[in-house]
């Protein structure tokens, strides 16, 4: 229904009677390489980070569980 | 863990270093190339936040399945040396034979 006024208004708008009647506010921008988004870095990097720490904290976990459940240590 | 229950935590852990996470994390690093490339980037130079964060996601889950896969092996072998202790009559041992009682004897045609 929306598509098909649409679509009448923009035939319509050859008329120039409906010029000011819609405008769009889209506007489109190809990435800019040479200013990279720091925030999205910082927080890859950080989360990597903290998943190694992470992945390093449960292995001594999981060594010294070992070792004390079989006597070791 | 919440994968593995209190009896599989006396099993020997893996090494930081092991079979899932070199390939888990190699497949992840692959994929976020593969993203560059995709986008038309220089796949190995760009996005490399994206590529650390791949593989190293790639690593942690490696680690984590390959405790799960060395618990849930050794679960299945302690049931079934239990259940062979339990039933020894359905497992009797084969008498050996050693090859110089099976072969025939060789007459060469040359």
């Amino acid at each position: 229904m929306l598509f098909l006024l649409s679509k009448i208004k923009s035939s319509i708008k050859n008329l120039k009677i409906f010029s000011a009647g819609s405008r769009s506010a889209f506007t489109s921008t190809r990435t800019d390489h040479t200013h990279p988004n720091w925030l999205s870095v910082a927080l890859a990097f950080g989360t990597s980070a903290f998943l190694w720490a992470l992945l390093f904290k449960q292995h001594s976990t999981d060594v010294h569980e070992y070792r004390v459940r079989n006597g070791l240590q | 863990m919440g994968l593995i229950p209190e009896e599989g935590k006396s099993l020997p852990p893996p090494g930081i270093v092991n079979r899932y996470s070199v390939w888990l994390s190699g497949a992840g690093w692959l994929t976020a190339m593969l993203h560059n490339a995709m986008a038309r980037r220089p796949p190995l130079k760009s996005g490399v936040h994206r590529q650390v964060l791949f593989a190293t996601i790639g690593w942690f889950i490696g680690y984590h399945l390959v405790k799960f896969e060395n618990y849930a092996y050794a679960k299945r072998d302690r049931d079934m040396n239990e259940y062979m202790k339990l039933h020894p009559e359905r497992f009797p041992v084969k008498e050996k034979k050693t090859f110089a009682e099976i072969v025939e004897p060789f007459y060469p045609v040359r």
